[in-house]
């Protein structure tokens, strides 16, 4: 059991700077995701974790303990890899025991850990197989099993479902949950699908080009955002972003809105549709059954709208759009948030 | 312009039937999407419309003509592989020109079109670019491009976004979508995405092991679904789907579900309820369509989802299992705790649980 | 390293770690380097030493004081002005010249060939790969049977005309040198064909099917996809072929022993005749060393080709 903090680290790659002072604290038990565009240094803050990197300034605490001076193989921290790296020969039963036999440790005890971690994470039915007769989910199941049968104070998985199909994806975040909270353990995710990341996580640290931007609850980042970078990286589609002057000349009753606001957003289920004569015209529907996304064009803004159910709508009709003022967020020219009034 | 169709289409290899007895008609521009799970046929399907495979029965036709001996470098017909298949040893000039050059067109007229289709699809400022290491929505519009440019009629895609992150297929959808406002010709698209399907087809044909369950518009498929698997494989998450019995109380039919509770079945399926002798029926609702109430459906809640504007709450009980989608706005059930919902009676969907067929209502 | 180690087969996103463990190897790993330089050099280095002496074992002096026999370049002044070494380097040229441009046609036909499924191929492809692993001392014995003047050629000839063929193949100077490249060209198309082979395999079916769709024809594939994509592995069977045509020697030794004369005296054969037969070593090395640096520059630039043709 490990808490992991990072103080002000650092780690550059000749001119790059892949992780810039880079600060947060990863409590014991948490499933904690790092989230952001590629390159903007996820990878890499796994690697200091695993100890692969060393920090160019700043220091690592595992549970208030430097890791300046800790090897890899001394950190005890596990990696599950984006293409799980299960040993096709071995069936999953091996696979899960190898690490324990590995490290020579006597049968009673390799019996009774694999038991333990085997029975929390319902996998008793799929023990026989080898992993090509195993599904993905279950794959990731005998990958997760294997990383934890040598009881690693934190694991750490990088994009580990992204290669599964849609549905599965679902079903497997879902999973990974479940199997996080049994298994009661640190869990460090990284993920580039925003609904992956605000599924699973009780905290997300977001990150632009090595830099730390938001940490917190996905839904405390998904409702307020400190940011406009923050703000477009959660919810699909992504959020509605318009020069505050413009859209306060399309919008009909504009909530009263801060006076140094530069751009204001609106999510797109925020935002509402009226079958009414004004600015906007409607270029595009998507019907997905549950909503319905509307494409609305207004001088130059295209709009998203996401309406609840399936309400009619025609492409090219004339819309009215509106927002409440709860629903609207306000950003200063740096991009910076501000408070809504 | 080009209408296909597929009358008693079916494949055999050996002794496993890749497709059996597939009938469908795609119109003349329309945007039709084949989906289903990996093996449910769909590929062999586009695979036979584009002559890559022989049929082993049946025939397709274009615009009423049978083309099954046509060879495929004939039959004028557009293909967008998964992986996009660019000749990455060539320029993009050269990956746009081919097909023109293997027909013999003139060098200017080639230059003149190449011009043309590089503008309409952004791609004139890296003619010249060696085709290698190319972003993938390059990648995408050069191969539509390398294709459109022959204005063949009908256009083939088999997969193009499964190889694409997450994040960029929402704008690679759009995208791919405008292009086919573009050229307007019949475009059949292959894919296990039902959101794909959903967001970008006039039409969607769904199939599995090789047959096909149910043709309709996205809407038609996601409201009146014809079987179990079309139910479950539409929407995300799919439709809920539990196991009940029929109870009747004073001339009116409900749904009792065991330890759960009861669902009053709608008037409009009520005729088709009292038709069916065996008490033994399934009842689907859709996860968006679940209200909490005071009555109706009692089930633990095991996990509650919150993703930005909406709630999956993860429901269980004595091995059933099923999904509600609340708004943002609503406040969702602790996990942990016992939740009552019931569903309106626009929602109730009834399903045979032999043959996964759903029982037709009567409209009122 | 248990943590990492356990997980080892796929590191592939994580590289390693830092640059000062990559010296330390440098280090760790230095007299082995210097060893492995040592034995590949050692020989050269040698050679180039007493190419520039008149020493011969004969003299009766070790090797390493070959330079109180200093002669300077007056063996390479020599080669230059030798008739024979010429003529044995222009005949090695003209093999290759013939040989190599065989063998890649035909390999690359059989290839084109066995690329498609068809029946019996399994065992074709089996067969055709027999006369590459013939022992060429065997081959030669074989060719050099099958060539005699009342040899199966000549039976199988007269077969197409009236009198019997008498054709006294392996001693007319012209005749020889024909003989023994198609005894070459018999050994060595399989490897040509195999490795052509695996080239065209490996080319992505679907390029070739989004090709068909495109409307172009077979030729027109042939020519633009598959060659094209193939570009580095026709390189190395090409190079691989010139520098073996350098190394001819046991076949048309035992066929003609480089005669009647000269006339099939090769490069390889020339250097065996100065060595043994003649025991000036230190000329044999001079040759030696003319022929690595020419077969330097066909591997330099062959890989330079090669190189180019893997850049996006």
């Amino acid at each position: 059991m490990a808490s992991i903090r990072f103080e002000n680290v650092s780690k550059s790659y000749g001119d790059l700077r892949a992780v810039d002072r880079v600060s947060f604290e990863v409590p014991d038990n948490a499933f904690f995701c790092f989230f952001g565009p590629p390159l903007s240094g996820k990878s890499t803050i796994l690697k200091l974790i695993l100890g692969l990197e060393t920090p160019d300034s700043g220091e690592i605490f595992f549970d208030d303990r430097p890791m300046r001076n800790v090897g890899p193989s001394d950190r005890n921290v596990a990696m599950v890899f984006q293409n799980l790296a299960l040993f096709p020969h071995m069936s999953a039963l091996d696979n899960v025991r190898f690490p324990l036999v590995e490290r020579k440790i006597d049968e009673a005890t390799i019996q009774a850990r694999v038991a333990e971690v085997t029975e929390k994470l319902h996998m008793a039915h799929i023990l026989h197989k080898p992993p090509a007769q195993l599904s993905g989910g279950e794959r990731q199941r005998v990958a997760i099993a294997r990383a934890l049968v040598r009881d690693p104070v934190a694991y750490l998985m990088d994009d580990p479902i992204s290669a599964l199909d849609a549905r599965l994806r679902e079903e497997t975040r879902v999973e990974l949950r479940r199997m996080q909270q049994d298994m009661a353990k640190t869990l460090i995710y990284v993920t580039h699908d925003q609904e992956e990341a605000m599924s699973v996580s009780d905290q997300m640290l977001i990150l632009e080009q090595g830099r730390v931007r938001q940490i917190g609850a996905p839904h405390d980042l998904y409702d307020a955002p400190n940011s406009a970078y923050v703000a477009s990286m959660l919810g699909a589609p992504a959020m509605n972003m318009a020069d505050a002057s413009e859209a306060v000349q399309v919008l009909s009753h504009t909530p009263r809105m801060n006076r140094n606001a530069k751009t204001v957003g609106i999510r797109p289920e925020n935002l509402k549709v009226a079958r009414k004569d004004g600015p906007g015209r409607v270029t595009a529907i998507e019907p997905l059954g549950a909503t319905t996304v509307l494409s609305v064009e207004t001088a130059g803004i295209t709009w998203k709208a996401a309406l609840r159910g399936q309400p009619a709508h025609e492409i090219g009709a004339p819309v009215q759009l509106s927002v409440d003022a709860g629903s609207l967020h306000c950003f200063d020219a740096r991009g910076n948030a501000l408070p809504a009034a | 312009m080009s209408e296909i169709a597929l009358e008693n289409l079916g494949k055999t290899f050996g002794d496993f039937t890749a497709l059996a007895e597939m009938n469908l008609t795609i119109a003349n521009g329309e945007f039709m999407a084949l989906l289903g799970p990996s093996g449910c046929g769909k590929s062999t399907t586009m695979n036979m419309i584009a002559g890559m495979l022989r049929p082993s029965s049946g025939a397709i036709r274009f615009n009423g003509r049978d083309v099954v001996d046509v060879p495929m470098a004939k039959r004028g017909v557009g293909f967008v592989f998964q992986n996009y298949a660019i000749f990455t040893h060539m320029s993009v000039r050269e990956n746009l020109a081919y097909g023109l050059r293997a027909q013999g067109t003139p060098a200017a007229e080639i230059n003149k079109r190449v011009q043309a289709f590089a503008e309409l699809l952004q791609l004139d400022t890296m003619l010249d670019r060696r085709a290698a290491g190319l972003s993938v929505n390059i990648l995408q519009r050069l191969a539509i491009g390398r294709s459109a440019i022959l204005e063949p009629s009908i256009f083939l895609l088999d997969e193009p976004l499964s190889n694409v992150d997450a994040a960029f297929r929402a704008v690679m959808r759009s995208e791919l979508k405008s292009l086919q406002g573009e050229f307007d010709q019949t475009m059949v698209y292959v894919t296990h995405d039902q959101l794909e399907a959903m967001t970008m087809a006039d039409r969607i044909a769904v199939m599995d092991h090789g047959k096909l369950l149910q043709v309709g518009t996205p809407l038609d498929i996601y409201n009146a679904p014809a079987d179990t698997f079309v139910a479950k494989f539409i929407g995300a998450p799919g439709m809920n789907i539990l196991n009940g019995r029929f109870v009747e109380n004073a001339g009116v039919v409900a749904v009792e579900v065991p330890g759960l509770g009861t669902l009053d079945v709608p008037p409009t399926l009520q005729a088709a309820a009292k038709d069916k002798k065996a008490p033994n029926i399934q009842i689907g609702f859709r996860p968006e369509q679940v209200n909490a109430s005071q009555s109706g459906l009692t089930m633990h809640v095991g996990f509650v989802e919150r993703i930005g504007a909406r709630t999956i709450v993860h429901l269980e009980h004595s091995g059933s299992t099923a999904k509600a989608v609340l708004p943002s706005d609503a406040t969702p059930p602790l996990a942990g705790s016992d939740w009552t919902f019931s569903a309106s009676d626009e929602a109730i969907r009834l399903f045979d649980p032999t043959s996964g067929q759903a029982l037709k209502g009567r409209a009122h | 390293m248990t943590n990492v180690s356990a997980m080892a087969p796929a590191v592939e996103k994580i590289d390693a770690p830092a640059t000062q463990s990559a010296r330390l190897g440098l280090w760790l790993t230095l007299p082995a380097q210097l060893l492995v330089l040592f034995i590949a050099l050692f020989p050269i280095l040698m050679q180039v030493y007493i190419s520039l002496t008149d020493w011969s074992p004969l003299d009766g002096i070790p090797w390493w004081k070959a330079h109180e026999l200093w002669i300077g370049l007056l063996n390479y002044a020599d080669l230059m002005a030798d008739n024979r070494f010429w003529g044995a380097l222009w005949r090695t040229m003209f093999v290759m010249a013939i040989c190599v441009p065989v063998q890649f046609l035909l390999g690359l036909g059989l290839a084109v060939l066995f690329v498609d499924d068809f029946r019996g191929k399994r065992v074709l492809y089996s067969t055709l790969l027999v006369p590459m692993m013939v022992v060429p001392a065997v081959a030669g014995y074989m060719f050099f049977m099958l060539f005699q003047s009342g040899g199966p050629v000549n039976d199988l000839l007269s077969f197409f005309t009236s009198d019997p063929v008498r054709i006294a193949w392996l001693s007319d100077p012209d005749l020889a040198l024909i003989a023994v490249m198609i005894a070459d060209i018999w050994q060595w198309t399989p490897l040509m064909f195999l490795i052509l082979l695996a080239g065209m395999i490996s080319v992505p079916q679907d390029q070739q099917m989004a090709a068909i769709l495109l409307g172009a024809s077979w030729w027109r594939r042939f020519f633009t996809i598959v060659l094209p994509r193939m570009k580095s592995i026709i390189i190395i069977a090409l190079a691989i072929r010139v520098i073996e045509i350098f190394k001819i020697f046991d076949t048309l030794f035992i066929m003609t022993g480089g005669g009647p004369g000269v006339a099939t005296e090769t490069i390889s054969v020339y250097i065996y005749k100065v060595t043994q037969q003649e025991l000036i070593w230190s000329y044999v090395a001079a040759i030696a060393l003319a022929i690595l640096i020419v077969l330097s520059v066909v591997s330099v630039f062959a890989i330079k080709r090669m190189q180019r043709g893997q850049k996006p």
